[in-house]
């Protein structure tokens, strides 16, 4: 039994994982797992694929956005981000990098930056 | 025993001769302080900190300076032990929890291991010479962080032993490590039964020299 787009109804073979990263069509996130028996309901009895979906009582499957990978920090200016209390993301490879710390506020943009660390660089690089 | 340890640094600090300083890394709980007191306890019956299941017990660097390594056959090498606090990625209070602790001191204790990590690293830039990194053998070894990791180690041209520890827990796999990561030497050890131990001082001689 195939799954259906519900924004746009189209149709993926049953265990398609193409699925997975949204409809190619219309971007849509939801799928329903349609029956044989209502399978084509859409066009022969125009019916939205939401009606189908309530008719039959399947539930409606939506795509989830992955979880964000902790190499998602790698692009990141800050050397440490403080998400919240007592919680902390590092960016491993800023820390051995370089000797500048910068700190990451939350998730709305807002850095502190440690100028002492940085000046130290500098003279650091002016005795080489 | 094949190998055998013992001190010196009191003579190289008097002739300031230069060591080599080995840091052992590795993420939380896969038994690096239980591999530095090993290796420390070998030489001089001291220990260099304590071991802990809970995770981040090591907050700071701790050193162990002069230890020689003999390998037999008129092998040795002077180092500096250098124990660092597991490396990873997030620390969140809420993993101290589950360990008993009230919420002050589980916070206390992220921002000292948040800290500590960020030592660790800094000295990975400049301040080591060689890295032991250590792996729990009965973990996935293709962690995240210990895929970068090695490659941070890689990227600055450190030589480095890897440990398949706890190999003397029924559900090891130290194979698995040695697929993950076939350039680098690994030595399979138990470093709280101390097998194996001898394979890898004889590396530590071959590869920190």
């Amino acid at each position: 039994m195939p799954h259906k787009c519900t924004k746009c109804g189209r149709e993926f073979r049953d265990g398609s994982v193409e699925i997975l990263r949204g409809c190619p069509s219309c971007g849509g996130k939801k799928f329903l797992y349609v029956s044989d028996r209502v399978r084509n309901e859409d066009v022969l009895a125009e019916k939205s694929i939401e009606k189908i979906a309530e008719e039959t009582k399947q539930e409606v499957l939506e795509v989830q956005k992955p979880a964000s990978r902790p190499t998602d920090i790698l692009g990141r200016v800050e050397s440490v981000r403080i998400v919240g209390k007592g919680s902390y993301e590092l960016n491993l490879e800023r820390l051995a990098d370089t000797q500048d710390i910068i700190i990451g506020m939350g998730n709305d943009g807002k850095y502190m930056l440690d100028l002492n660390s940085m000046s130290k660089k500098r003279s650091s690089q002016k005795k080489r | 025993m094949a190998a055998f340890l013992r001190i010196k640094g009191f003579f190289n600090k008097l002739f300031g001769k230069k060591r080599s300083r080995v840091g052992i890394y590795g993420p939380p709980n896969a038994g690096k302080t239980t591999l530095a007191n090993r290796i420390v306890r070998d030489v001089t019956g001291e220990a260099l900190g304590p071991a802990s299941e809970i995770p981040h017990e090591t907050r700071r660097a701790r050193r162990k300076e002069g230890v020689e390594i003999s390998a037999g056959a008129g092998s040795k090498l002077m180092i500096d032990i250098v124990d660092t606090p597991g490396v990873t990625t997030k620390i969140d209070y809420h993993e101290f929890l589950e360990y008993g602790m009230d919420q002050d001191e589980a916070v206390a204790r992220a921002r000292e291991a948040t800290e500590g990590v960020a030592e660790a690293m800094h000295w990975l830039r400049e301040d080591i010479d060689g890295v032991i990194y250590v792996l729990d053998s009965t973990q996935d070894p293709f962690m995240h962080v210990n895929i970068m990791m090695i490659g941070i180690i890689e990227s600055r041209k450190l030589p480095v032993i890897i440990v398949a520890n706890k190999i003397d827990l029924p559900d090891a796999a130290p194979q698995r490590i040695k697929s993950a990561f076939p350039q680098h030497p690994v030595v399979e050890i138990s470093g709280l039964e101390g097998n194996n131990m001898d394979a890898l001082y004889s590396k530590i001689a071959e590869v920190f020299r």
